[in-house]
């Protein structure tokens, strides 16, 4: 924490190096973050450039509080989000061949960007918050306190949001496989 | 067991299975009782953070890369900037004589101040304005003239998406973020509310109207002669102020994009969002204050 609060101050002082460092940590999470937000793996990409560019503009006005500088990173995601959905209605546009894949295999590709698909999808099945949660625990990876930060909700809420969230999910799931 | 405790435990399987690598089935071990209700869970959680873990495209991240670098470079090259190199040098010129010399008044700066871009007395607006920035000397005065100048900004947003110039709304937009920016470091380096109390309000600039009037809830009165400072500090004054303009300038240019040609659309889109944002970052740089 110590280290990433000298980053922030670095980068406050416009040492771009520092502000390098800190977009390269947290570019892929805030990717996956968005892309499972809006359902959308090429508009995931657009959006999560637009919310570097959008701290890199306002990163003067943040201001350290023992919070990670990915809970400010992670709000300013959210509105992007929230900006984005608001202006289109969500699509179901087909993730395409927009995935990096991890392997040689094109039918091993072609199966996990269905799984993507999949879940992607069934994400938009629930509520703002259980998405939200979602989002942030097995996308970007935070700890039940850091989302509880990031949402300014308490752990014991986070947790209940959690639970319902993967029912709700695994439900969705289901249902996308029965129409199959 | 209550779904609270049940919620505890389910944390605590996908801490271990997440984070601490256990298999699935050490974890159902660890808790018999709830091994039938929990497997299920876990497994959907297993796979939506697999199928989740999806990467940008490489030649994706290696552009957004450069354009960032690019953002930073020129950010840094923006910070040596001078203030003035915006304007034409005669519009500068005039600014300090309507200011300094004439005091602010007449019909020439009135005249200015009502001026939209395109007017020929739309460059001597933006110079009158930065002199009076600039001679504005506290940090409360300051940021006032800021709010002000955004609410301005907003206005002619509206104004030239109207006419459907998408070049004009896009080019205000920065001039409107730039402000909004520079009123959130003022407020985050703002002297203290005591300190602000006593600075004079700078004088002669009040905005004309723009903004309609609100839904709902009080309307701070425009300008500063009319709020009651000693019942109510200036940082207050001013958080009230920004919030009025942040949800009336919020309907003012969500009306304008109802009225605006298509071509101008998309510009006015970016600027409700910058808007919003920059309104945003304000009021929590003033709660935090």
């Amino acid at each position: 924490m110590q280290d990433e609060e000298s980053l922030v101050r670095r980068a406050q002082q416009n040492d771009q190096e520092a502000f390098a460092q800190l977009y390269e940590e947290h570019f892929d999470r805030i990717y996956r973050y968005i892309a499972l937000k809006i359902g959308d793996a090429v508009e995931a990409e657009d959006l999560t450039q637009q919310v570097f560019l959008n701290s890199l503009r306002s990163i003067s006005s943040f201001r350290w509080k023992g919070r990670p500088f990915s809970a400010w990173l992670y709000r300013i995601a959210h509105n992007q989000v929230v900006d984005y959905l608001r202006k289109k209605k969500r699509s179901d546009l087909p993730l395409e061949e927009t995935l990096a894949s991890g392997s040689d295999d094109p039918q091993r590709d072609a199966e996990r960007r269905l799984d993507i698909e999949q879940v992607l999808a069934a994400a938009q099945k629930l509520t703002e918050a259980q998405r939200e949660v979602i989002s942030l625990r097995f996308t970007s990876e935070l700890s039940i306190a850091q989302v509880a930060e990031v949402m300014g909700k308490s752990q014991g809420a986070v947790k209940a949001l959690q639970h319902s969230g993967i029912v709700a999910l695994r439900r969705a799931l289901m249902v996308t496989e029965n129409d199959e | 067991m209550t779904n609270k405790e049940f919620d505890n435990i389910l944390n605590d399987c996908l801490e271990r299975l997440l984070v601490k690598g256990e298999s699935l089935e050490q974890c159902l071990e660890r808790y018999p009782a709830q091994a039938a209700e929990l497997k299920p869970l876990l497994e959907t959680a297993l796979a939506a953070r697999e199928a989740a873990a999806i990467q940008p495209r490489p030649d994706f991240k290696a552009q957004a890369s450069y354009q960032f670098r690019s953002a930073l470079e020129e950010r840094a090259a923006g910070k040596s900037r001078s203030s003035w190199g915006w304007f034409p040098r005669w519009a500068t010129v005039v600014a300090i004589v309507l200011v300094l010399v004439l005091g602010g008044g007449g019909g020439t700066v009135a005249a200015a101040d009502s001026s939209m871009p395109g007017s020929p007395l739309y460059p001597v607006k933006l110079a009158t304005e930065q002199v009076r920035l600039t001679l504005t000397l506290s940090q409360m005065g300051k940021a006032r003239l800021c709010a002000e100048l955004a609410d301005e900004r907003v206005a002619e947003i509206a104004y030239m998406a109207d006419k459907g110039d998408a070049e004009q709304v896009v080019i205000i937009t920065r001039r409107l973020e730039d402000k909004l920016d520079l009123l959130v470091v003022l407020v985050g380096g703002s002297e203290g509310a005591n300190g602000v109390l006593l600075a004079p309000p700078p004088a002669a600039t009040a905005p004309p109207t723009t903004a309609p009037p609100p839904a709902e809830g009080p309307m701070p009165q425009k300008g500063w002669g009319g709020i009651d400072e000693s019942a109510q500090n200036g940082t207050q004054a001013l958080r009230d102020r920004v919030a009025y303009d942040a949800a009336n300038n919020q309907a003012l240019l969500n009306e304008a994009l109802d009225k605006a040609p298509e071509r101008a659309r998309e510009a006015l889109r970016r600027a409700i969002v910058v808007s919003e944002d920059g309104y945003e970052e304000v009021l929590e740089a003033l709660e935090q204050s």
